[in-house]
């Protein structure tokens, strides 16, 4: 075997190998860490900037939490009024790491390597061209970048930030704090 | 085939029997007393935090497992069918209905007058308000008047609350809060109430009262014996009297296997779809139009009430995601004078986020991210959004049915129900008319704090559905007395939701639970004799 073969099939073999375990990962509905990478770098222009890196890496570690613990399959609230027996959808979570994927690579160079007016004008074209009209009130599969911003803000923690104030709803309070009027943050 | 015997034998395990057998359980210790339900008992209640984070999360059924597949009803509002029934996932509204609701026909010329007094129905949800422990305050309206306090005082309004009782009331109307069975502090073997917003579907601390804690307390102290899991499939009856002698079904464990009950006395108290299915389901030569169907109104009179919703917006700054749940009620609607227009309902107010949540995209369809989308959510937040509704009165006619449905069928081969709700004349000839004064009282009461109805909407199904067995004193015009004793079988009850000839116009689940436990004195009684 001459030494060029030999070098393509291992390449060969190593791209496969390599696809098969990004595929086996979002199967597990593990986002890979490249992906994430690419992702802190969305959040950090798509939440707000008064979270902080900090806090906006936290929200995306939140959200890779939310995917890789979703399941599909599960019998879902049957509604009143007209009740429908439905199960949640399988996620794809290699569109999202394929949706990633194209983001990173949008600009020419790296997304994080951008300037902020760069990525946001990414992001824009990205969602215009996935023609995401709505946010969803929770994450749908539809396109991760509107998936983490619907993630983020329909969040108690997003909802006090709007509201410059301790609501903290859907959150266990005490019933005669909430009858006064919300401390600020 | 397994038997098993029993004094009582109740058909069903929802809100109405539970709390019958609860007090059944008082007057008569020493009573047999089997529960058989179809569903399974979800008595998991350490696993309610978790089901209610994942049901926010991710949309899950909170109540995993509360449903069978092939044994749904075409025209019912909830598809839970477990222990506990519907009320594993109400909101726990106790309103009453009101006198009127009782004379319809003396005051008003309309429908049916119910078969006993105000008198008695009201002693009878001072005790249903007991036994659930609700927390409510007196009506402003002296019509309202009670024969006992609340066992609990009002729920504190939230902040967005009381705005919004302020608001309301310029519209001349008075409000109050919405009386609940909701422990504000625990009791009861059940959790005090943490403004967790998730009353529907699932209280993850137990102060919204479910049946499921009856269940297991009555369980534990070896005062009713419960068979989950076993589908009743008819009634048999006695060879020799028109009595019932059994009820006949299967374990969904072992299909083909039949298990047979044999009682005293029998109580159906499957709610408004299964305990009239049941009855017809059950038909024989001696009744071929099912059992208690000598009138032929088994499934007949299907009944519950309309409602008009809106949603507003107002000069009046709220804090959205307070509390949804909380909620105002104004009677002012449930009853009117005799000779004017017929127009009856309640009015509720909750806070609400329409027209203020967190957009994708601006009004130019330009994206919005980041501090573009916050600023443009705090803008559209600044002022308060309100949620209206009103239930109306509507009369059932005969052609308001729940019928044996021959193309949708279970494992066993027996029709499911079909309910097709129809309206007696005089409920279609005033349907407008009620409408629109239901729209013109949504934009009075808008009008204050420059406030703007944002949209209206009629309901496309019957809420708080009732009927099918309706209580009577004539045995022509009714499948039961006013005890739901039925008129063809003493020893057979039918108790709830059913027994309703007409629907009223609030929430009618305490109504259920009143008649229920009015039916019990009567059982209880029977049980003496015999």
């Amino acid at each position: 075997m001459q030494r060029r073969t030999f070098i393509t099939r291992m390449l060969s073999v190593a791209v496969v190998v390599s696809l098969g375990r990004v595929r086996r990962r979002a199967e597990a509905g593990v986002l890979p860490e490249k992906s994430l990478a690419t992702l802190r770098e969305v959040a950090a222009v798509a939440l707000p900037s008064a979270l902080g890196r900090r806090s906006t890496d936290q929200v995306v570690a939140r959200f890779a939490d939310w995917v890789r613990d979703y399941k599909a399959g599960v019998s879902m609230e049957h509604d009143y009024g007209r009740p429908r027996l439905r199960t949640t959808e399988p996620l794809p979570v290699e569109n999202y790491i394929r949706q990633l994927a194209d983001i990173d690579q949008a600009g020419g160079q790296r997304f994080a390597r951008l300037g902020r007016d760069a990525r946001r004008a990414i992001l824009e074209k990205t969602l215009n061209e996935a023609k995401v009209e709505n946010l969803p009130n929770r994450p749908t599969g539809e396109h991760v970048v509107s998936d983490l911003v619907a993630f983020y803000f329909h969040s108690s923690e997003a909802n006090d930030l709007c509201y410059r104030a301790n609501i903290g709803m859907l959150k266990c309070r005490n019933l005669a704090s909430l009858a006064k009027r919300p401390e600020p943050l | 085939m397994p038997t098993f015997e029993t004094d009582v034998c109740v058909i069903g395990s929802g809100i109405s029997a539970a709390m019958l057998v609860e007090k059944l359980s008082e007057l008569r210790p020493g009573t047999t007393i089997t529960v058989v339900e179809a569903g399974n008992a979800i008595f998991d209640f350490s696993n309610r935090i978790k089901y209610r984070q994942r049901n926010l999360d991710y949309g899950e059924n909170p109540w995993p497992g509360d449903f069978i597949e092939d044994q749904l009803a075409d025209g019912i509002i909830c598809h839970t069918m477990a222990v506990g029934g519907q009320a594993l996932l109400w909101g726990s509204a106790c309103n009453r209905f009101s006198e009127e609701d009782l004379r319809l026909k003396s005051l008003y010329g309309l429908a049916v007058d119910w078969p006993l007094s105000w008198e008695e129905l009201e002693k009878a949800y001072c005790e249903a308000e007991r036994r659930l422990n609700v927390s409510g305050e007196p009506s402003p309206y002296p019509e309202d008047r009670r024969s006992a306090p609340y066992p609990q005082p009002p729920t504190p309004m939230s902040y967005n609350l009381r705005e919004l009782k302020v608001w309301a009331e310029k519209s001349g109307l008075l409000f109050s809060v919405l009386p609940v069975a909701t422990n504000l502090t625990a009791s009861a073997g059940r959790g005090a109430c943490c403004a967790f917003s998730t009353c529907v579907p699932v209280c993850p601390t137990g102060a919204r009262y479910s049946p499921d804690f009856t269940f297991r307390k009555l369980i534990a102290q070896k005062k009713i014996a419960l068979h989950d899991r076993t589908l009743i499939r008819r009634l048999v009856l006695d060879a020799a009297r028109p009595t019932i002698a059994a009820a006949q079904g299967v374990h969904r464990d072992r299909p083909d296997e039949t298990v047979e009950y044999r009682a005293r006395l029998f109580v159906l108290a499957g709610g408004y779809a299964w305990s009239p299915h049941l009855l017809l389901l059950s038909a024989c030569s001696r009744f071929p139009n099912g059992l208690a169907n000598s009138s032929g109104l088994v499934g007949r009179y299907m009944t519950g009430h309309k409602f008009v919703s809106a949603f507003a917006s107002i000069d009046r700054q709220l804090y959205g995601g307070q509390s949804d749940v909380q909620s105002l009620i104004s009677r002012k609607y449930l009853r009117c004078r005799a000779g004017g227009p017929y127009v009856r309902h309640d009015t509720r107010v909750w806070e609400s986020t329409v027209g203020r949540e967190p957009r994708l995209r601006d009004e130019h369809k330009r994206v919005l991210l980041g501090d573009d989308l916050l600023e443009d959510w705090r803008t559209r937040a600044k002022g308060g959004s309100v949620r209206l509704r009103s239930y109306y009165d509507v009369h059932p006619s005969p052609d308001s049915r729940l019928t044996l449905n021959p193309s949708t069928r279970n494992r066993w081969g027996d029709p499911m129900p079909k309910i097709e709700h129809r309206f007696d004349d005089a409920t279609m000839a005033r349907e407008a008319a009620v409408q629109e004064h239901i729209r013109k009282l949504f934009a009075e009461l808008a009008r204050a704090d420059n406030g703007q109805i944002l949209t209206t909407s009629v309901s496309n199904y019957l809420d708080h559905p009732a009927g099918g067995c309706r209580m009577g004193n004539e045995p022509a015009a009714s499948v039961c007395d006013s005890y739901g004793r039925t008129h063809d079988h003493e020893n057979l009850f039918v108790v709830g939701a059913p027994n309703s000839p007409t629907g009223g116009c609030t929430n009618g689940a305490l109504t259920f639970v009143a008649l229920a436990l009015r039916s019990t004195d009567r059982i209880a009684q029977d049980l003496g004799w015999t």
